[in-house]
């Protein structure tokens, strides 16, 4: 068995039993003690069941989207880095998650009220705007007719967070104050979902998403060594980078939509996979899904239980892990 | 082997309707170039910078498509051969490699495997031996586990030689191989590129601005300047003190050197713009 | 100057009450323009709702001369001229006014700083809980001079709170999840009412448990595992709009059938409540208290 073949087996049954520890370990931690065997006792009809509903309706959807949200903006962030050649690339830098929060706030601060096939306004419009910034970008980035430059993408990406940004604040300016608490809320970030439906929304686009990332990892070998090495060990560099881009961007999207803009998964979990494994992207993408499911999820359960009984938005967790991963990055490389 | 058919490449131009309006005065492209590279010869483009070296050669390699005439490969016309099935027959080497991650010197020339396994195929067995033999051939096998960042630009450029190789493709282009290396390493690379040459019957189209690298490594020469080819032929033919005149406005001596057993120029002096 | 060239004695009289005017001028310098102000406002802006029906409610209301952008109560504001909020207040149009009382909210220090600057005294609005209504009520009677009505309409609204306290005394309370937000049709982002403020004084004037009474905060963001473990036995649901169609009132109330372990799910005690005077620390609390009475008590108060 070859060098690759070993450590990518390896390394995916060991992140991902981890993975899988922490779905079936985190329903079972929370504020309230609950009761396993009353939770699972069929005698007890499930409507009447606090225990079974605690863990069923209120914990499992939960870990279940930490988990979906924290490998897609893991996968999400190796991609962004491969495609910008930059280690400091995150899924956020290309505005999609701008744009996400633009439709967010919009749906409400308007109180938008409509519900598509179990998807409340606030993720859909969530959702679309997600994809408006994509358009946008992209089609900034092909304005001039040289194809695909990875830095006018750049360029884009950081226009439009700006521009955005400052929409959303004019919003939130010129809006309700009750409406204010709601759009805070939502922007820092909260897996709280409160049912499956949601979760079922987010896996179309996250699959579509992931199915594409299966097809890359070779290619964002490829591309680290430079655009032209690539095109000449056979890969078709403009093709590549519009897969790697649009299913980037498709599984932020989703992520976002589902649980807000969620900071710093999509930075420091690629950063400790690529410590752990290496540089070969076969074995950083399907590493990075799973450590970042089994991260996020773990960063759910401290924002759950750090402040009982209120619960903090799992983005402020996320922060503040990762003011002092970046400290300790910056004191390594000295 | 490798064929241009008055070969023109202009940024920015898809069509020949944007060929007559002009180029960016900037970036240079090539104009009405054609050449011919047969089979185990050692090629060099010779030119200053800005000469449309660079551009040529990624038009020769299929990473550009002219903008007019066509390049073709044993006959096939370049742009219709599917990219991997190029990839194991042309090999290119850049001027510079910077890594975007940390990937180890086995993973780079590893690499060069790629064209060869299919969409999900992981490296087997063949591949490692394919890769170690080019290792070999380039001096490197020592290098193997470390990380290719904390190499030297010497030892960098061998290994990037070494994944190509792994490629095991009949042509190799390189750019400017010795641009931003120590005199040491520069005739290493060469002396390297002529026995790969001898040894392996590798085809070799090398663009370089360096006069006696390319006097002492190259067969034949094709002359550019500003996009232009200014003349092609044998070394001893081409490489004149006209010709350098004409493509660097340099007075140079050239000559045979009997102890070296090759041509040697020595730049003398710069003459004036006409 | 005095004119008491005539008379010697009438003249040193005049004197020293010149000197000591002048003296006391002199010492109370710049105390003299409040002491000028103490007539009573007569141009009043409001940045505040609740104060602004206040007013109306003192026989002021005629001195109101601008009102904040939220403010919809009385209808006589409608036709006065707006001059921001909380976040935006708009100082020009303020002192456009020439307003001689700004009544502002606590927080707004900038604005107080700035009104202060240009000679324009503050009324400084802090709400706080229940009791701090009435508190309001009165000192703004002594600040406008009208302290017997003031006396009058806090004494009113105290009695009906008694009065809606002591008839429900009777019955036992029950536990009550008091719901001031959440994301329409979903179960995300529920934002209750804390042990603190005057929503959760209303709940006990009402006859209601708060089951989060023990958090000392005016609100907070819940889990539904929080809601699942404090079992309230009725959820109240705050709305700042008009009463709407019966068909959104179902499917709001509907979101909450998942968590059919909550007692009020179960019993079919989810009440949703519509109006603006909800989230308004006003005079009409006694109306919101009525409210919440009537859904927790509904054979003590009628339907």
């Amino acid at each position: 068995m070859s060098d690759v073949r070993r450590r990518l087996f390896g390394w995916t049954a060991l992140l991902g039993a981890v993975a899988l520890a922490a779905i079936v370990g985190a329903p079972l931690v929370g504020t309230t003690r609950i009761n396993l065997a009353r939770a699972f006792d069929s005698a007890v009809p499930f409507a009447d069941n606090v225990d079974a509903q605690i863990l069923f309706i209120a914990r499992l959807p939960r870990v279940l989207a930490a988990a979906l949200v924290g490998a897609a903006l893991a996968a999400a962030g190796v991609v962004f880095q491969a495609l910008l050649r930059n280690p400091l690339a995150t899924p956020f830098t290309l505005g999609v998650s701008a744009g996400a929060a633009l439709g967010a706030v919009l749906a409400i601060s308007l109180k938008l009220q409509v519900s598509l096939w179990g998807v409340s306004a606030v993720t859909g419009a969530s959702f679309a705007g997600s994809l408006g910034a994509v358009a946008i970008v992209y089609a900034l980035a092909r304005a001039r007719h040289q194809g695909f430059s990875t830095n006018v993408l750049l360029l884009a990406g950081v226009t439009l967070n700006s521009f955005f940004s400052a929409l959303i604040l004019f919003v939130q300016y010129i809006a309700d104050p009750n409406e204010t608490v709601q759009t805070l809320r939502w922007l820092m970030g909260d897996l709280g979902v409160a049912g499956y439906g949601p979760i079922l929304a987010a896996l179309p686009p996250t699959i579509a998403a992931f199915v594409a990332f299966a097809w890359l990892p070779k290619t964002m070998n490829l591309l680290s060594l430079g655009a032209d090495a690539a095109e000449s060990r056979g890969v078709d560099v403009a093709r590549a980078q519009r897969v790697a881009f649009f299913a980037a961007s498709l599984a932020t999207g989703a992520a976002v939509s589902l649980g807000g803009p969620i900071g710093f998964i999509g930075i420091i979990v690629p950063h400790l996979v690529r410590l752990l494994v290496g540089a070969d992207h076969r074995i950083v993408l399907p590493a990075a899904a799973l450590l970042g499911a089994a991260f996020l999820i773990g960063c759910d359960v401290v924002a759950r239980l750090v402040m009982a009984p209120v619960e903090l938005p799992v983005g402020i967790i996320t922060s503040m892990i990762g003011g002092p991963f970046f400290l300790w990055l910056l004191v390594r490389q000295r | 082997m490798l064929k241009a058919d008055s070969v023109t490449y202009i940024h920015g131009a898809r069509t020949t309707d944007d060929l007559a309006k002009g180029s960016r005065a900037d970036v240079p492209g090539v104009r009405d170039v054609s050449l011919t590279v047969e089979r185990g010869a050692i090629i060099g483009l010779l030119g200053p910078n800005g000469s449309g070296k660079t551009t040529l050669l990624r038009v020769l390699a299929g990473v550009l498509a002219p903008t007019a005439g066509r390049v073709t490969l044993d006959g096939v016309n370049l742009a219709s051969i599917a990219r991997r099935e190029r990839a194991r027959r042309i090999a290119v080497v850049p001027q510079e490699t910077h890594l975007a991650f940390d990937f180890s010197v086995r993973e780079v020339v590893l690499m060069g495997r790629y064209p060869h396994l299919g969409a999900f195929e992981l490296e087997g067995p063949h591949d490692l031996v394919v890769a170690r033999d080019a290792l070999a051939a380039t001096g490197t096998e020592h290098l193997e586990h470390r990380p290719f960042a904390t190499l030297s630009g010497g030892e960098k450029q061998r290994v990037v030689i070494a994944s190509a190789l792994a490629q095991q493709a009949d042509l190799l282009l390189l750019d400017e191989p010795t641009a931003s290396l120590d005199l040491g390493y520069q005739l290493a690379i060469a002396s390297l590129v002529a026995r790969l040459n001898r040894e392996r019957g590798l085809t070799v189209v090398v663009a370089t601005h360096d006069l006696n690298f390319a006097a002492g490594l190259c067969g034949s020469l094709v002359l550019l300047r500003g996009g232009t080819m200014l003349g092609s032929g044998p070394t001893a033919e081409t490489l004149t003190a006209a010709s350098i005149q004409a493509l660097y406005d340099v007075d140079a001596r050239v000559w045979f050197d009997q102890g070296a057993g090759r041509i040697a120029v020595l730049p003398i002096e710069k003459t004036r713009h006409v | 100057m005095i004119g008491c060239l005539d008379s010697r004695s009438l003249c040193r009289g005049r004197i020293l009450a010149a000197v000591f005017v002048i003296a006391l001028v002199a010492a109370t310098g710049d105390r003299i323009a409040p002491i000028a102000a103490q007539r009573p406002p007569q141009r009043i802006v409001s940045l505040v709702p609740s104060v602004t029906e206040m007013l109306f409610l003192i026989d002021a209301g005629a001195r109101v001369v601008g009102v904040s952008s939220f403010d919809h109560f009385p209808a006589d504001v409608d036709r006065l001229p707006r001059v921001g909020a909380l976040m935006d207040p708009d100082i020009e149009k303020i002192l456009s006014l020439r307003p001689d009382l700004v009544i502002t909210y606590g927080s707004q220090q900038d604005l107080a700083t700035r009104l202060a600057k240009a000679s324009v005294p503050v009324f400084s609005y802090r709400h706080g809980s229940l009791g701090d209504i009435t508190v309001t009520l009165r000192e703004l009677g002594r600040r406008l001079g009208s302290t017997s009505q003031a006396e009058n309409v806090a004494g009113r609204i105290e009695r009906s709170l008694d009065d809606i306290r002591r008839r429900v005394s009777i019955e036992a309370r029950p536990r009550v999840l008091l719901v001031i937000g959440r994301e329409p049709r979903s179960l995300r982002a529920i934002n209750v009412g804390g042990g603190y403020g005057f929503l959760h004084d209303l709940l006990e004037v009402a006859g209601g448990t708060n089951v989060f009474a023990d958090v000392k905060r005016e609100s907070l963001l819940v889990s539904t595992e929080t809601i699942l473990s404090r079992a309230p036995d009725v959820i109240l649901e705050l709305h700042y709009t008009d009463t709407p169609s019966p068909t959104f009132v179902e499917r709001e109330r509907a979101t909450w059938s998942v968590l059919s372990a909550v007692p009020a799910v179960k019993h079919g005690r989810v009440e949703l409540l519509f109006g603006e005077e909800l989230v308004l620390p006003g005079p009409r609390v006694v109306v919101t208290a009525a409210a919440f009475a009537r859904v927790l008590h509904p054979s003590l108060m009628g339907r």
